[in-house]
């Protein structure tokens, strides 16, 4: 009699939990983009703080390019903890902007993303260090302190290392950076990441001249992976082609007037978010340009999807572990027509 | 001997159900999730065993930083509800402050420990020392306190001396409490050395594991990192249950 009270109650349990679990998922499972006074909501989900980096997005939201297309755009910003891929799978957001080298990474393991466009055609990613230290070139790197971001901007830096014949684990200490430069200007690390565009001009404002430091670029290096990229979901992109083809229309539009003038560029991303100084936004902007439109690149094509360097991070990420298996390139994880239509 | 059986029969009955459930997917369809988002059992055994060593090594370190630390922070603990028994008046007053470091919250306490220590090691023992010295103090003065009514006058019939009566009476009767702190403190240890981890500039140890796997999206990964984490945590209460029972046997708690 005893037991068969307890089996009642915990399949009562059970039963609870199912409509509880039934109640949460109801919640996430279709979202329909809905119009607002005759546009189109879309949200997208920035890979990190609002800065110049995402100059493209809020010269085309200030400048009326998305309304004039239509949509209605809310950007959300990121952070250490916000991870783009799942803000996107999950529904969160409808587009997001991440690295194509972690956004690989998701796909391999069965997520259904898909890279659309190209942003920055070169890597951003440095090494660097005081000169102080004799680190020149990457065999210098041998028994020294070098720190990464981790979480997936690793890989560039293991890709250097193992590349000129040195062990990650044996033969260097790899420690973890915080998102300040206060480690390398310490001297608690011997090398840090920097981005051109953020950390390495942190350190030219903190007081150190370009004399005072050597830098490791990866695209020198030979390791270079790419960087920011557009993605949205399989899901989403079936019931809204059309809207996002006019994203991207506008999207490009509002970089290639961000790169024609990257210091109101600077200023339009200053107004929106004031973390850092004005200074370091146009600075920002104008490194940004330089990834987003190299010198002999046709700034017709921004965003454009160039297979051999995306086929470049993929080698790279599978010889350097970051992918276990071979990326697989079909149009079912980077597919150009989307882009291709919004530039005819 | 029957009744004994049955109390192991059924909680490890539901346990394996709940894996079955899991493992076929019945869980994903009520919680809506995919695969990727939830790996299934098997898929988290097989990365385990895959990456068993680099698991363990981490292991270790995490283990090793939340056991120190938790003896540094039990040991002061136990020290001020000493002092604050022996000195009332001005003892009680560090108790106070140790129960307001327990507020500090565990995000800043890494930080700041990150900035203090150099090596990932100490700056995970001062974050678990210092949220271990509350629980400890709070229960280690309260058994050497609650004492059997008249029992103190007893011992000043006899003319015992302060000391006699801490190591006679005040010491045995606190123990159940050192204990109860010690289960607290040892689940406290675990959390804290792991979320330190976190904020610390070394990368081995099981929190960070954690974190970096759940960034990248190596979801089996993270789950066969957690999988060691409750592992090891469980091992060590039950080592301290094990210790309890044999040392206080008197106790009505353990009849």
């Amino acid at each position: 009699m005893k037991s068969v009270k307890k089996l009642v109650s915990i399949v009562l349990i059970i039963g609870l939990v199912t409509m509880l679990g039934a109640g949460c998922s109801s919640g996430t499972t279709k979202k329909e983009s809905s119009s607002t006074g005759g546009l189109q909501k879309v949200t997208l989900q920035l890979k990190w703080l609002p800065q110049s980096q995402f100059m493209g997005y809020y010269v085309a939201k200030e400048k009326g390019y998305y309304e004039a297309e239509g949509i209605d755009l809310e950007i959300l910003p990121g952070g250490s903890d916000i991870i783009p891929e799942q803000q996107v799978s999950n529904g969160v957001a409808d587009i997001g902007v991440t690295w194509l080298s972690s956004l690989m990474k998701y796909q391999s393991q069965g997520w259904d993303l898909i890279d659309t466009a190209q942003i920055f055609q070169k890597s951003g990613m440095l090494l660097v260090s005081k000169a102080s230290t004799g680190i020149v070139t990457p065999a210098d790197l041998r028994g020294k302190k070098v720190s990464s971001w981790f979480g997936g901007n690793e890989y560039e830096i293991y890709a250097l290392l193992e590349a000129n014949g040195l062990n990650k684990d044996k033969d260097l200490t790899m420690v973890q950076q915080d998102y300040t430069m206060n480690q390398l200007i310490n001297n608690d690390v011997d090398a840090a990441s920097a981005m051109t565009y953020n950390e390495y001009g942190l350190l030219l404002e903190s007081g150190l001249k370009e004399s005072d430091l050597n830098k490791i670029d990866m695209n020198d290096a030979g390791v270079a992976m790419m960087e920011d990229c557009l993605f949205v979901s399989k899901d989403w992109i079936a019931d809204n082609e059309d809207l996002y083809v006019r994203f991207l229309r506008a999207s490009i539009k509002g970089w290639a007037d961000a790169c024609a003038d990257p210091t109101a560029a600077g200023k339009t991303v200053y107004n929106v978010d004031q973390s850092v100084s004005l200074d370091h936004q146009i600075y920002m902007a104008n490194e940004v340009k330089k990834l987003v439109e190299p010198a002999g690149f046709d700034a017709a094509k921004i965003g454009y999807i160039d297979m051999n360097a995306v086929q470049q991070t993929a080698d790279l990420s599978l010889k350097y572990g970051l992918l276990t298996q071979k990326a697989d390139l079909s149009t079912a994880t980077v597919n150009p027509k989307y882009w291709e239509e919004a530039t005819k | 001997m029957k009744e004994k059986m049955l109390n192991i029969i059924w909680p490890l009955g539901f346990g394996i159900a709940i894996l079955l459930l899991w493992q076929v997917g019945f869980l994903h369809m009520i919680f809506g999730l995919k695969p990727y988002q939830l790996p299934v059992p098997t898929a988290i055994a097989i990365t385990l065993s895959n990456n068993l060593g680099k698991a363990l090594t981490d292991c270790v370190v995490t283990i090793s930083g939340a056991l120190i630390g938790m003896a540094f922070g039990s040991l002061i603990g136990f020290m001020i509800a000493a002092i604050a028994t022996f000195f009332p008046k001005w003892g009680y007053g560090g108790m106070i402050v140790v129960s307001a470091f327990n507020a500090i919250p565990l995000v800043a306490l890494s930080s700041i420990m990150n900035l203090w220590f150099s090596t990932g090691m100490s700056q995970k023992i001062g974050v678990v020392t210092v949220v271990c010295m509350a629980a400890m103090s709070m229960n280690a003065y309260k058994g050497l306190n609650s004492l059997k009514p008249f029992s103190v006058d007893l011992m000043h019939t006899v003319a015992a001396s302060e000391w006699t009566i801490f190591t006679k009476l005040r010491l045995p009767n606190c123990l159940p409490n050192v204990f109860t702190a010690l289960k607290i403190n040892i689940a406290t240890a675990i959390m804290a050395a792991m979320i330190s981890e976190y904020f610390a500039s070394s990368t081995s140890g099981l929190g960070f594991a954690i974190k970096d796997s759940l960034r990248k999206g190596e979801m089996a990964m993270g789950w066969s990192y957690i999988v060691v984490a409750s592992l090891a945590g469980v091992i060590l209460y039950g080592i301290i249950i094990l210790v309890e029972r044999n040392a206080i046997k008197w106790h009505a708690s353990q009849k």
